[in-house]
């Protein structure tokens, strides 16, 4: 999986931090807004009665929002989730089912990672589905109330406006909640049984064995041979079937297990009985391996140029992205991973190293060989460095080493992985390319210690709760922008603020100048002139009017940048389509992001409908 | 509004409504199939139309349901979905996620399943950049079947666009058989079952399939369907294929007379290629090659009437001309080409061409009864010349010569053998059986000496002598090889000298 910007997870040394700009940000708003309050009184009512206007709405305000009624907030919950079935969600329902119906037209299963396709979908489109009715439901539903006046029926009751906010939010995160649970189970079977299949042996192959099987009868020494399976999905697999590891009964009956390559990312299992007469009977297994939640460890990554010295990066061989780096063949240049906090319990077999590699040659070569790299592993406190095995390269393909716990090196020695090479938890993995003139390309996140699988049906459940988080999120939005703007200036508040947050880098990119074609005046008069994104405008007054103004917005999108969330950090479609646990750091962190904003959002949104004259 | 007045507004509303439907029924409605092989009906206007300027997804191939819903569902806004699609495609390649590229490249060819250059410029995507971006030649050929694959299906979806089956022939060709890869691409291509058909293994080749797709592509171009590029090419490739396929058997170790026949095969190809009626540039008329030499002998015959009806009279006028030079032309004309200065090349040759007779110049000197017949004459030979001039050309453009001369000595048993001599030469090389490398390909050549002896115009054509020069070139350098290491001098007249002479060796 590629990790573009890479920060290690640990939750218990983020969440410090964080919590200090979070509680600094929200002491600012809520005094600024106080100051605000206050100087509106005072200019209303002046000093003394302006003063003691204010002090009573902050009292108000304190005991709206310490006092909340669970009962009463729950009632107002129920009647949000009424009001809900009322607008028809169930029609998001219904479009769901109906992609998912048809999905299999357009879905691939034949794609060399069916496995990643499949799950991209079923996350994507559930998030688009679950945000856009978020959007809806929570921005509409207190405009249109305020509208026909039926909010008057509820404000007229003993209910604070804190109760109203928290229980539109709690009613619409309910709604959201049971649809998207309906979706992510229905997204597990669909997942399923689009990558189920089996394969079945062509009548050629089948007779290539049957000569095989009748050599074996008459010689013990028979050879194995490899056949191909029919083509399913738009693949084969290749099985190699040997006599000597079957086992052959006093009948005269053989049989055998055994496994497949790995094709699209999946293997099976093939269980055959051959009889001494008659047809051989293949039972092959559903796609195994293909669905999986690997817990891996990540070092962090420096390299050294091929002299050996220290270097930010490796070389760019002339690739358009720069996530991956590339290390000379047949120098002293390295990639170099440092891990932490390694104990040698949680590795009982081996270190376990993960990579895909990319594999840069500047000549031919051996074509039918893999370009040859060592793995190497230095104590990074003595310098000592131990040769663990040089390997030949399958470039984009996830390549499992085993570094054992105890190994030989080349001149002899006697490596203990922990005692030797491990110091205070740190392990430095050294990667090289061996051929000369080829060179391996590598990211942060492309070599990792694969410490254990987790389950993937758990993986999926918290890649649901991703979105769960974004939509939440949403609603507390929609329902603070429902409390002082018309529903639909509140839907495209809304929508803004939730396509700001998944296009977030964008709006970074494009508040710090670094976009081509320059700020929106002058991609207007871009698009307008047709002119394309790298020319330069002429230098006239227009032009310099328009960069102004540009400056101008910049200045803005950093601020907006700022203030939205970044929804990227609450999505986790990449971790379960790539197979990689999200880890319980991970999503504790989501949880505190969603909290950090939708707490704020509900204090706002009782702030804006208390000051409305309706909620008085 | 008084409810008389909205009643006589719905009857108008309604009056207007029923001729509208009845007018759009009658322009729109549907082609019917005839039954049971009767003609059916053509339909109303709009559906003529559609026939005529083969608009009808019906008329440009299979239906995919699947694209035709997703062309309705983005309710008109196919371009900008598709220009999406694009994009992140593109995004994609260069992010290298293949899995995703892939993906995507499936949706956009629903979304425009009758736009030939989707087709053909993401297939070459797949087959071309995508595939050497792995290092496995495994996972190379994988993705150059991806890209075949997808060919396909863009030729199920439009089945009159004949370049779209000459890509995938070419895919094959190229990428298969002449890619750097072309050893392990073959061998895998020959375990693939999805290509072959009923063939059996021993016939599964991967230029033998580019072949069959050539002709499949002439048969699309034959019954009507759009193809780009020259005639003169692509009915070229069957044949070439051919040939191909006769030197790749020849180079992975098949001989005798299997080779003989694949090379007897393509050389018949080859003519029947040049039988073919073939458009003329810039005329309406057609030409075919084979026809260069008997036109010549036409033309031999015709002039030699001419000269007939006054015979003396050619050179007379010639004579005229030399007399009409200048001093300074004429010496130019007398010094040998050698020893000519720049200035005097330039005089030369202004000379040469002011000294030549035309024939219709020749024809309107000849005065009296004759003279008729003579204009009559000079007018055939320059229509001959023009046709030669095309086929000239032509035949220069697919090497026609080369490749009939080609097809003709590789039947020969010798040259077979030579061949063969010199295979089995470079692989007592490569097991380092240096004694019986240099006997094998001392044969090789020596069967060589004969085939070059018996076709003079391999090394007498300059273009011919090149490919001849270059081919053998490579097979002395080997020989040469062997000999320093077993310590021996390069033999002094040696064999093949007058290759060597046109040998450049490449760096």
């Amino acid at each position: 999986m590629v990790l573009e910007t890479f920060h290690a997870v640990n939750f218990a040394e983020w969440i410090g931090p964080a919590a200090k700009v979070w509680l600094i940000a929200v002491v600012a708003l809520l005094v600024g807004f106080a100051l605000l309050r206050w100087l509106f009184a005072v200019l209303r009512q002046g000093p003394a009665a302006g003063t003691l206007s204010a002090l009573n709405f902050l009292w108000a305000a304190a005991a709206d929002l310490l006092l909340i009624s669970p009962r009463r907030t729950l009632a107002l919950a129920g009647l949000t989730i009424k009001e809900s079935m009322r607008r028809r969600v169930v029609i998001v329902f219904a479009v769901f089912l109906i992609l998912v119906a048809f999905a299999g037209w357009f879905l691939d299963p034949g794609s060399n990672q069916p496995a990643r396709l499949y799950l991209s979908f079923v996350l994507t489109t559930t998030s688009y589905l679950v945000l856009l009715l978020a959007v809806f439901l929570s921005a509409l539903s207190l405009p249109a109330d305020i509208r026909n006046h039926t909010i008057h029926t509820v404000v007229t009751k003993p209910v604070r406006p804190s109760e109203i906010v928290l229980g539109r939010v709690l009613g619409f995160a309910a709604v959201g909640t049971v649809l998207l649970g309906l979706m992510a189970a229905i997204s597990y079977v669909f997942v399923l049984r689009g990558l189920d299949h089996k394969h079945d042996f062509s009548a050629a192959a089948r007779e290539q064995l049957a000569v095989m099987w009748r050599d074996a009868r008459r010689n013990d020494s028979t050879q194995g041979i490899a056949v191909s399976t029919d083509r399913v999905q738009n693949h084969r697999h290749t099985v190699f079937f040997d006599p000597a590891q079957e086992t052959v009964d006093e009948q005269g009956v053989r049989r055998g297990a055994i496994r497949t390559d790995t094709e699209n990312g999946h293997e099976h299992e093939i269980q055959y009985v051959v009889p001494a007469e008659g047809e051989v009977q293949f039972v092959c297994s559903p796609p195994e391996n293909h669905l999986l939640a690997r817990v891996p460890i990540y070092g962090k990554l420096r390299f050294k140029d091929r002299a050996g010295k220290d270097a930010d990066k490796g070389v760019n061989v002339g690739d358009e992205w720069t996530y991956r780096s590339y290390i000379q063949g047949g120098s002293l240049a390295a990639a170099i991973w440092t891990f932490e906090n390694l104990r040698d319990d949680q590795f009982p077999d081996g270190l376990p190293v993960e990579m895909t590699l990319g594999v840069f040659r500047t000549h031919k070569g051996d074509i039918e060989k893999g370009v040859p790299g060592s793995l190497s592993v230095r104590n990074p406190a003595t310098g000592d460095e131990a040769h663990v095995r040089t390997f030949a390269s399958r470039e984009f393909q996830t390549d499992l080493q085993v570094i054992p716990l105890e190994f030989q090196t080349g001149d002899g020695r006697t490596i203990n992985l922990f005692r030797d090479m491990v110091a205070d938890g740190k392990l430095e993995v050294w990667l090289r390319c061996v051929a000369p003139q080829q060179y391996f390309g590598a990211g942060q996140a492309d070599l990792y210690l694969r410490a254990r699988d987790a389950s993937f049906a758990l993986n999926f459940v918290k890649g649901f709760a991703g979105i769960w988080l974004q939509m939440v999120m949403i609603t507390g939005f929609g329902v603070l922008f429902s409390t002082f703007l018309s529903g639909p200036i509140a839907i495209l508040a809304t929508g803004g603020a939730l396509l700001g947050g998944l296009f977030s880098d964008f709006l970074y990119q494009l508040s710090q100048h670094k976009v081509f074609g320059g700020g929106p005046i002058e991609a207007m008069i871009r698009l307008v002139t047709q002119q394309n994104v790298v020319t330069e405008l002429p230098p006239t007054a227009q032009t310099t009017v328009a960069k102004m103004l540009d400056k101008a917005a910049e200045q803005w999108m950093w601020l907006i940048w700022h203030m939205l969330p970044d929804f990227r950090v609450l999505s986790f479609s990449d971790h379960v389509a790539y197979g990689f646990d999200i880890s319980w750091g991970l999503l504790a962190m989501a949880v505190c992001q969603t909290l950090a904003y939708v707490g704020p959002a509900f204090v706002l949104g009782y702030v804006f409908l208390k000051s409305r004259e309706l909620a008085q | 509004m008084n409810p008389r007045r909205l009643l006589l507004r719905k009857m108008i509303y309604v009056g207007l409504m029923i001729p509208l439907v009845l007018l759009l029924a009658v322009l729109g409605m549907p082609a019917a199939p005839g039954a049971k092989g009767a003609p059916g009906s053509p339909g109303g206007v709009l559906a003529r139309l559609r026939e005529q300027h083969e608009l009808s997804p019906t008329t440009l191939g299979d239906i995919d349901p699947t694209s035709e819903t997703l062309k309705l569902a983005t309710l008109g806004l196919r371009g900008v979905a598709s220009t999406i699609l694009w994009e992140k495609a593109n995004n994609y390649k260069a992010k290298k996620d293949w899995t995703n590229l892939a993906a995507t490249l499936e949706q956009l060819s629903k979304f425009q399943p009758n736009f030939v250059s989707v087709w053909r410029f993401q297939s070459w995507n797949l087959s071309y950049n995508v595939s050497v971006e792995f290092d496995d030649y495994r996972d190379r050929y994988h993705w150059v079947i991806r890209g075949l694959h997808y060919l396909d299906k863009g030729i199920r979806y439009n089945r009159n666009e004949a370049i779209l089956v000459w890509d995938s022939a070419y895919f094959v060709q190229h990428k298969i058989g002449r890619s750097d890869e072309r050893v392990q691409f073959r061998r895998l291509f020959k375990q693939d079952d999805d290509f072959h058909g009923s063939r059996p293994m021993a016939r599964r080749d991967s230029w033998l399939v580019a072949k069959e797709r050539f002709e499949d592509c002439l048969e699309v171009v034959d019954r009507g369907g759009r193809m780009r590029g020259s005639p003169l090419l692509y009915r070229s490739n069957p044949a070439m294929a051919q040939m191909g396929y006769a030197e790749a058997i020849e180079k992975e170790g098949t001989f005798g007379e299997v080779a003989r026949r694949e090379w007897k095969q393509a050389g018949d190809e080859w003519h029947a290629f040049g039988a073919l009626d073939l458009p003329r540039t810039g005329s309406e008329s057609t030409i075919r090659l084979n026809d260069y030499e008997p036109r010549q002998e036409e033309r031999k015959a015709l002039a030699a009437q001419l000269d007939e009806l006054e015979p003396g009279l050619r050179q007379r006028l010639r004579d005229e001309k030399l007399a009409a030079l200048t001093d300074e032309q004429r010496k130019a004309l007398d010094t040998p080409p050698e020893k000519r200065s720049t200035r005097q090349m330039d005089l030369a040759a202004q000379a040469e061409a002011s000294i030549q007779v035309g024939h219709q110049e020749q024809a309107r000197r000849i005065r009296g009864e004759n003279r008729k017949k003579a204009l009559e004459l000079a007018k055939q030979i320059d229509l001959i010349d023009d046709e030669l001039h095309s086929l000239r050309s032509s035949r220069g453009i697919v090497n026609f010569e080369y490749w009939r001369l080609r097809a003709a000595f590789e039947q020969e048993a010798d040259t077979v053998d030579a061949r063969e001599a010199v295979y089995r030469g470079q692989q007592a090389l490569a097991e380092t059986d240096l004694v019986a490398a240099k006997r094998l390909y001392e044969a090789g050549l020596l069967k060589w000496r004969q085939v070059l002896d018996r076709y003079p115009q391999l090394l007498a054509d300059e273009n011919t002598r090149s490919i001849t020069a270059d081919d053998l070139g490579e097979v002395i350098d080997e020989y040469r090889r062997v000999l320093k290491l077993l310590d021996e001098p390069f033999p002094d007249p040696f064999i093949l000298q007058d290759v060597l002479e046109h040998y450049q060796p490449s760096i």
